[in-house]
């Protein structure tokens, strides 16, 4: 990195903490120290809420994705709005009218404490571990290409954000992200743009995105249900509702951002206008990646993106033939891409049809040779997977100085929002759900307040220490994702037994959920389904299972009563 | 009742509606990807 980009990196990051430390100058109370005290207005919600879910991993994997797999990932969010109209209607109105600080809270009311303790540790242990991995995976892509130590990066990446989030809490991290979405978004617009200018100089925008589609990497939508297909219409529908329901609903990440809103109508209107921005701005994170594999279609591609892998088979015999081969394919590649270009222009559909053929085969053996060189990089002990790398090694390596540090940053900055909450919320489960429930039930505000800065500061160190023993995970986004299905919907089952099934009790609900979970787990070992529907397998189950224990338990329940 | 209707935006009437618009605004990405997917494919 130039000088120049340590200049921005440092001045961006300064004025995020700068401006989240102005922000907490006022005294606390636990309220407004842990839900912001009620003062946000719709789009501060919004842009907070949209924050907290898009991390550093989203800026890097999206287009990655996009890159290897086209954009059918944009489907994934298509149950988010749905998810946004039922929490809209159902949850929020609940949760405002108790004056929850957490949403486990409500549990205790329609169930009973060993519930609502049950839900908070379901969610405080993935939380935590999913925050470590949020701050792991960006720091090992930047130390990977910059040389950074990697323990110094996971230190920067979750550490600089402690400052303004002990001091300030919930508000801090609210008005932080406001400032850090309009950064992440002009600095993703401005990368795009960039590769649109350093493609060859008769190709715009639109020629761009006929080559790109030609090359099957705009293929968004695909109507075909299959339950072993991660990304479709369907899977995004109904296992992307579960789990965007869950996650909004019931993870106090998320919860604890609406909560901040000035009343009912104002948290609804923050999440509901996420519900209609959030589709379009990931297909526009997405849409990056496939203009990044056009730039790559005239530009020699890496076989492998991740150096620190390639550099532990550069000097292998196999991997020089592999270069040697894409070096040829990439040339061929480029002049029929080119001629497919022209012929678009054309309008001509024997040709076009011909050259996409063409193109699309040799497309098909650089992919192969991707894939041989991946073989190669894991018999060697590396890590494979180098979607995560492909966005940033394009940045670091094309683009002009300057942007490189406005993108470093907005990678940080992604981080910091989306961990900072993370990191806020875990602090309000432990204690409003069990240090205050259930170790020091009296004490003074004063004292949970200072009990709050102090769980912030250690939910951050331990969300350090686990992101420096994290190990690989495969494409980082889909991990998180992952990590959240396997508990999301047993949560999100015990919150629509307490909405929408009355004649269910607190002992049929826990051991339903109990149950639930383990089933989850074991359908997940035995890898039965894509990761998106065991979230509607959760929910589902702990339904089942709870009006099943409800016939049996509940008679004994009435009975001892 | 009045509680129901206050904060909201002005283009709409009850916050039924609203939530209409979100699902509408749904199906018309999900068309309008489609047309995308159709027409650069």
């Amino acid at each position: 990195m130039s000088l120049f980009d340590w200049i921005v990196l440092a001045v961006t990051l300064t004025f995020i903490v700068g401006y989240g430390i102005y922000r907490s100058r006022r005294e606390q109370n636990l309220e407004s120290y842990l839900t912001g005290g009620h003062t946000l207005p719709w789009w501060q919600v919004c842009l907070s809420v949209m924050a907290t879910q898009a991390s550093a991993v989203t800026f890097l994997s999206g287009p990655g994705q996009a890159y290897t797999d086209g954009m059918r990932f944009v489907q994934f969010y298509f149950g988010l709005p749905l998810a946004m109209v039922v929490i809209s209607m159902t949850f929020i109105p609940i949760f405002h009218r108790l004056n929850v600080y957490t949403a486990y809270e409500y549990l205790e009311t329609r169930f009973d404490l060993r519930t609502r303790t049950l839900t908070a540790i379901l969610f405080l242990v993935p939380r935590w571990l999913s925050t470590g991995i949020s701050i792991y995976a960006p720091s090992i892509i930047l130390s990977t290409i910059f040389g950074w130590d990697l323990v110094w990066t996971n230190i920067a990446m979750g550490g600089i954000l402690l400052i303004y989030t002990v001091i300030g809490g919930s508000q801090a991290v609210s008005y932080t992200h406001v400032q850090q979405m309009f950064i992440v978004l002009g600095g993703m617009f401005l990368a795009g743009c960039l590769v649109v200018r350093l493609l060859p100089e008769n190709m715009g925008f639109v020629d761009t995105l006929e080559v790109a589609g030609k090359m099957n990497k705009l293929q968004t939508i695909n109507w075909k249900f299959d339950l072993n297909d991660r990304y479709n219409v369907w899977s995004g529908l109904i296992g992307g509702f579960f789990l965007q329901l869950s996650y909004f609903g019931t993870d106090q990440s998320q919860v604890g951002r609406y909560l901040g809103g000035e009343t009912i109508s104002q948290s609804r209107l923050g999440l509901l206008m996420n519900g209609i921005i959030k589709i379009p701005m990931q297909f526009l994170i997405l849409l990056v990646g496939a203009l990044v594999f056009v730039f790559y279609q005239f530009h020699e591609a890496p076989l492998v993106f991740n150096e620190t892998a390639l550099s532990k088979i550069e000097n292998t015999s196999a991997y020089q033939d592999l270069q040697k081969n894409n070096t040829l394919i990439f040339e061929e590649k480029k002049q029929a891409v080119t001629q497919l270009q022209q012929a678009l222009k054309q309008k001509n559909e024997t040709q076009i049809n011909t050259l996409q053929k063409r193109v699309l085969d040799l497309n098909q053996q650089s992919t192969e040779l991707r894939e041989k060189t991946q073989k190669l990089v894991k018999e060697k002990g590396g890590d494979a997977n180098d979607t995560n790398y492909i966005f940033l090694t394009f940045v670091v390596k094309y683009l002009p100085k300057g942007v490189v540090g406005l993108l470093i940053a907005i990678i940080f900055i992604a981080s910091m929002g989306s961990i900072a909450s993370a990191i806020n919320s875990l602090t309000s489960s432990f204690v409003v759900d069990i240090y205050r429930r259930m170790w020091v039930t009296q004490a003074s505000e004063a004292h949970y307040v200072q009990v709050s800065k102090i769980s912030t500061a250690i939910w951050g160190v331990l969300s350090i220490a686990v992101a420096m023993y994290a190990s690989r995970v495969g494409s980082l986004l889909e991990a998180v994702n992952i990590l959240g299905s396997l508990f999301y919907g047993t949560v999100l089952g015990v919150f629509v037994v307490a909405f929408y099934f009355k004649q269910i009790g607190a002992k049929a609900t826990f051991w339903a959920a109990v149950i639930a979970e383990i089933g989850v787990v074991i359908c997940w070992l035995l890898n039965l389904t894509a990761f998106l529907w065991l979230n509607v397998i959760g929910c589902l189950a702990v339904v089942a299972m709870g009006l099943f224990l409800e016939t049996i338990l509940g008679k004994n329940e009435v009975a001892s009563r | 009742m009045e509680e129901e209707k206050e904060g909201l935006p002005p283009f709409v009437r009850s916050w039924r509606q609203l939530y209409g618009l979100v699902i509408a605004n749904l199906i018309l990405m999900i068309i309008l990807f489609w047309w995308f997917t159709e027409a650069f494919s």
